[in-house]
């Protein structure tokens, strides 16, 4: 199985860099979730998220020659490219630095929870810029390292920021808590 | 509190923000991909530029050429037919020559072979050098007749509602498809905030009894066009960008 999609991808790469958008659309296609969750997060509005990912899917595409590195480059590349189309959808709609986001308990949760709800507030308060390391780190549960890449940040930095992050979330958290 | 459940406390209020994506992303992506080709820079990127503006010179000059003979008709939709006596084709495979931009009101769109109700299954966004573009994509069939109309404001009628919204820009463009049906087929976004140079934001207006409408808003009064395109067959509307 495994081998099998390793020689899946090479060859998805080698048709997106001939310029064939099937290929390119096979390769990024994984990635589209993770890049719809970040962008979701970012910009506190599904549909503008979905326009976000399809924008820097397009950007991708025509910077595809830009990548460097092997394929474990793909990810942190393109997700810094939808960070980036996030931070423009913001510029363009200044308007939606106001907006809040519509947080919704999931199934289950017991809204009482005061402990969550703290959670939830305190995330809302946070920047786009400050909930960027947080989601690319826990949610997306991506390394270090693929952190600091999206990001532009050396590891120790991302760390600094993934951490700085979370105790805007809980002054009391500790580095042990935390990673 | 451990690392665990500060973890998963996270996790939590991240998936309430964002939830899933729409099951029609990846189609969306995938089809925008194909509409935008990006241009393809390699080593011998000069040689290919020279090549292309030759290209672009000797096709300049076969359609200027050309042109009177074509081109019967600058309205929207009537893509130019060999004879001019002939019925004007609407559904081409392709395109060889697109219609003029026009920038008033335009005669409707009618087609003599179209199905009952023509199903919406994709609607998409772009912008070109020189224009935006919204394409609308049907599942069986050109739709029974489309209709344009500019307006002077970005305030559409929402139907059958009766509310008037106000999309973004100072002008619109409302378009209308009779015998058309988007919610069988489609379940994509019905606001698109596109912040184009012109097209900044498109909105289905109406899909009720037959008729969609979706409201185009506009930075400002812009001429368009508007022609149908075959497998798939397509709705392609371009404002221009001057």
């Amino acid at each position: 199985m495994m081998t099998a999609v390793m020689e899946e991808r090479p060859s998805a790469m080698a048709r997106a860099a001939a310029g064939d958008a099937d290929g390119f659309a096979l390769l990024i296609e994984p990635l589209l979730d993770p890049a719809y969750r970040l962008a979701a997060v970012m910009l506190s509005d599904r549909t503008a998220a979905e326009d976000a990912v399809q924008e820097a899917s397009i950007k991708a595409w025509r910077k595809l020659h830009q990548l460097r590195g092997d394929e474990s480059s793909l990810r942190p590349w393109f997700l810094s490219i939808v960070a980036n189309e996030c931070r423009m959808a913001r510029r363009r709609h200044w308007w939606s630095v106001l907006k809040m986001a519509d947080v919704q308990l999931p199934a289950g949760a017991d809204p009482t929870t005061e402990v969550e709800s703290d959670l939830h507030r305190a995330l809302r308060r946070l920047s786009p810029e400050e909930r960027l390391p947080l989601v690319l780190h826990f949610y997306l549960d991506l390394p270090l390292d693929e952190v600091a890449r999206t990001l532009g940040l050396s590891p120790s930095a991302a760390k600094s920021r993934i951490y700085r992050a979370a105790r805007r979330l809980r002054s009391d958290l500790t580095p042990e808590e935390v990673f | 509190m451990s690392r665990e459940s500060f973890r998963r406390d996270l996790n939590r209020a991240f998936e309430a923000m964002s939830g899933p994506p729409s099951p029609a992303l990846s189609a969306r992506v995938r089809s925008a991909l194909g509409e935008r080709a990006p241009a393809r820079p390699g080593p011998f990127w000069i040689a290919g530029l020279a090549a292309a503006l030759i290209a672009a010179i000797v096709i300049g000059v076969f359609v200027v050429s050309n042109f009177n003979r074509h081109l019967t008709s600058g309205v929207p939709g009537t893509l130019p037919s060999a004879s001019p006596t002939a019925t004007p084709t609407t559904v081409q495979k392709t395109p060889e020559y697109l219609p003029a931009f026009v920038c008033g009101s335009s005669a409707p769109i009618n087609s003599q072979n179209a199905p009952t109700v023509a199903y919406v299954d994709s609607v998409r966004t772009g912008t070109h050098t020189g224009y935006d573009r919204i394409t609308i994509e049907f599942q069986n069939g050109q739709p029974g007749s489309v209709e344009l109309r500019p307006q002077s404001s970005s305030t559409f009628t929402n139907s059958p509602r009766g509310d008037t919204v106000t999309l973004a820009g100072s002008a619109g463009l409302l378009v209308v498809i009779h015998s058309a049906d988007e919610h069988t087929a489609y379940s994509g976004a019905t606001d698109f905030n596109t912040n184009y140079p012109v097209l900044l934001e498109a909105r289905q207006m109406e899909d009720f009894e037959g008729t969609v409408q979706w409201g185009l808003g506009l930075s400002k009064s812009a001429c368009y066009r508007a022609f149908f395109l075959a497998n798939p067959t397509r709705l392609v509307i371009d404002i221009q960008v001057r």
